[in-house]
């Protein structure tokens, strides 16, 4: 009896999380997209208009807002995700370099800022890149407004997502490089392979599954983006930066009255189109790699 | 076998006693008091709590600072749960809460504790709360937009003049257009989007007509050409430049921004600061759009009358000692306090200190003020420097605010 019920007291408090925190507010969050709700009142059902206002209805708010929100979210996606795969893939290759000193300490370094939170993150940046005050007017003689300009809005973005989550995939990487054996790399250089030709034939072959995961799953995080662009230029200049998880959020939960239907709506809408784009991505990348 | 099966069984018990932490239940003998002070106002009244408390009262007063206190008042409204005995809201939310039944009237509190009346507060911090003829609300103070001033700036290019009738106008700041030095401005753009909605009163204008949205009107363009001019002619700080620190370090006349900052601008060595009303595009009125934060109770069948009856000794004991919030640089609503020589002392006591002064503090109560609020606080920054289409971004902000109202009306039904 006991040995049946033990392994489902180990699941359970994370089945019970899942459940809680996760499986019943996602099926209500789609109940509340079919409806009209101001969180306070009774959800009124209205079947499928919200989806169709904010995908056909032109002239509607909610249209423009879920066009403009979702292209810059793309944009982010497809500025910040290249980024965190490729730094952190060639950093983590030069610190298993044999003559790279103090290897631990340089992986702390750049894994420490993913631990500092968003807002904290954003006002070192906002200095750092203030016109007044910041490193980069003062000593480096730059005379942009970085938050009311672009692109400087966006590489102010890009800078502090980069800095932010690069550790994290970090860590995976070497620890995926660790495992690659050592002898391939003797007999790749005994056969006349160079640092280019090894690093593609066999450290890329190597560690195929950890780069679709943190590719698939840092695709899914950027795609949620809210914090950098919200404390880092407010959405501005001309709403140019204004993400769709910002739209939702002020829909939901902003001024005055909720939209939480509405806001509901373009959320579904939003994770449709993450759930379509990491299946691809893991589909391709799978095919690719056997 | 048997070590497992315990250890998982704690990790089980842990989980369920943490979930259950996760709602506390309020106390008979506590009045649970919810506010969104987040900033160092919060602190403030941390101390105004303590205070109260130190008169042992009955029942005793847990001042809870919530993070996005809305968000939670929706969600423990729509369950019926730990819903607070008493909360502050914001002036703008008042005709939002009482239109879904969702606020309590005062008015036992009010027949228990006669001092809490009209006449003992700012008329319009009053009247914010009273929906026809239902007082829904006391008030704990005003917090305006407020226009901090360089002194000795002022009297570097000579216009101290400007301040004698305390209504700096737009056409008095233009004269300076040519004549700053280089890196110095008249105005920044702190809060503009308050800015802007004074000069719709400073207009004799509104942002409604007979309840409908009026966003795309003459007088909201008016305002904006208007604005605009300083901006055009230099006067401005930079779009995207910290005009609040730009202020601070001595390079800009004018600062506007709230009441509530007095305290960081006084803490800056060498400023000789005052303050002022916010200019106007009107040599003939001065606005300061302003806001309140109110006592409210939500609609709890579970509050017992004894609570309500110790929230009334709160709020007379508010009534008769907030000078403390006065140090949070707010405008404190009890006249009892305002009134008194100590009050003198702090730098927004100016906006009361005389009738006109006090008419000049413009609450919105419009029912849709928050969503029109919000469509100029997204379009005014760029309006104002011209990088969009003054027409056009009327009409989108026009059907930003209808579009708004019309999800909400057909589920705002009751």
């Amino acid at each position: 009896m006991k040995k049946a019920i033990t392994p489902y007291l180990f699941v359970g408090p994370h089945l019970i999380l899942f459940i809680v925190f996760i499986l019943l507010p996602t099926i209500y969050g789609i109940y509340a997209s079919f409806t009209q709700w101001n969180l306070m009142n009774d959800p009124q059902w209205v079947g499928l208009a919200n989806y169709k206002t904010i995908l056909f209805d032109t002239e509607s708010t909610f249209h423009t807002q879920f066009l403009n929100g979702l292209k810059n979210t793309l944009l982010f996606v497809l500025l910040s995700v290249p980024l965190l795969i490729v730094l952190p893939l060639m950093a983590a290759v030069a610190l298993q370099h044999k003559y790279v000193r103090a290897k631990g300490l340089m992986q702390s370094i750049l894994y420490v800022p993913g631990l500092i939170s968003i807002s904290a993150a954003a006002l070192i940046w906002l200095l750092i890149f203030n016109k007044q005050l910041g490193v980069t007017n003062n000593i480096f003689g730059s005379e942009a407004a970085w938050q009311a300009t672009q692109p400087y809005a966006w590489i102010i973005i890009i800078v502090m997502t980069i800095w932010g989550g690069l550790g994290g995939n970090l860590i995976i990487y070497r620890a995926s490089l660790a495992g690659v054996a050592r002898d391939l790399y003797e007999a790749a250089e005994i056969d006349g392979a160079g640092s280019y030709r090894k690093f593609f034939s066999i450290t890329l072959p190597s560690i195929n599954f950890p780069l679709i995961y943190t590719f698939v799953m840092t695709t899914a995080g950027a795609f949620n983006v809210f914090g950098q662009p919200l404390m880092m230029t407010d959405g501005g200049p001309r709403q140019s930066t204004h993400v769709l998880m910002m739209y939702i959020r002020s829909l939901a939960f902003g001024h005055g009255e909720s939209i939480a239907g509405m806001a509901s709506a373009m959320a579904v809408l939003l994770g449709i189109v993450i759930l379509i784009i990491s299946a691809l991505q893991y589909y391709v990348m799978n095919r690719s790699a056997r | 076998m048997k070590k497992p099966f315990i250890h998982a069984l704690i990790l089980c018990f842990t989980l369920m006693t943490v979930l259950s932490a996760c709602s506390s239940g309020n106390s008979s003998k506590t009045i649970t008091f919810w506010t969104p002070l987040t900033g160092e106002d919060g602190a403030f009244m941390d101390q105004l709590v303590k205070n109260y408390n130190a008169t042992n009262p009955e029942i005793k007063v847990k001042h809870v600072v919530t993070a996005d206190m809305y968000t939670k008042i929706s969600t423990v409204l729509s369950t019926g749960k730990d819903i607070p005995d008493l909360a502050i809201i914001h002036a703008d939310r008042v005709p939002g809460f009482v239109k879904q039944g969702k606020l309590e009237a005062m008015t036992g509190i009010m027949a228990a504790q006669p001092e809490l009346k009209e006449e003992n507060y700012l008329p319009q911090a009053w009247n914010t709360g009273n929906i026809d003829g239902v007082q829904y609300t006391v008030p704990l103070d005003i917090h305006s937009n407020a226009m901090y001033v360089n002194k000795d700036l002022l009297a570097k290019y000579g216009v101290e003049h400007w301040l004698d009738d305390n209504n700096v106008t737009v056409d008095e700041m233009l004269e300076l257009q040519g004549k700053m030095e280089e890196g110095q401005y008249v105005v920044n753009d702190a809060l503009i989007g308050w800015v802007m909605l004074a000069q719709i009163q400073n207009l004799g204008g509104d942002i409604q007509v007979d309840g409908k949205p009026a966003v795309d009107s003459d007088v909201f363009r008016q305002a904006y050409t208007s604005v605009k001019k300083i901006a055009d002619a230099g006067l401005m700080t930079p779009f995207g430049e910290d005009g609040f620190l730009m202020f601070q370090s001595g390079n800009v006349l004018f600062s506007t921004d709230g009441t509530w900052s007095s305290t960081a601008h006084a803490a800056v060595e060498g400023l000789n600061l005052g303050v002022t009303n916010i200019y106007s595009v009107s040599p003939d009125k001065f606005t300061n759009r302003s806001s309140s934060h109110l006592f409210a109770m939500f609609e709890n069948e579970k509050r017992a009358d004894e609570k309500e009856a110790g929230i009334g000794q709160f709020l007379e004991f508010i009534r008769q000692n907030s000078m403390e919030w006065a140090k949070a640089g707010q405008i404190v609503a009890s006249k009892q306090v305002i009134e008194s020589p100590e009050y003198k002392n702090y730098m927004q006591s100016f906006f009361t200190s005389n009738d006109v002064q006090t008419q000049s503090l413009y609450i919105y109560t419009y029912e849709h003020y928050p969503y029109i609020q919000e469509a100029v606080d997204t379009y005014t920054a760029d309006l104002i420097r011209g990088n969009i289409d003054l027409d056009e971004t009327l009409a989108t902000m026009q059907k930003f605010v209808e579009d708004k109202i019309a999800e909400n009306e057909s589920s705002g039904a009751k």
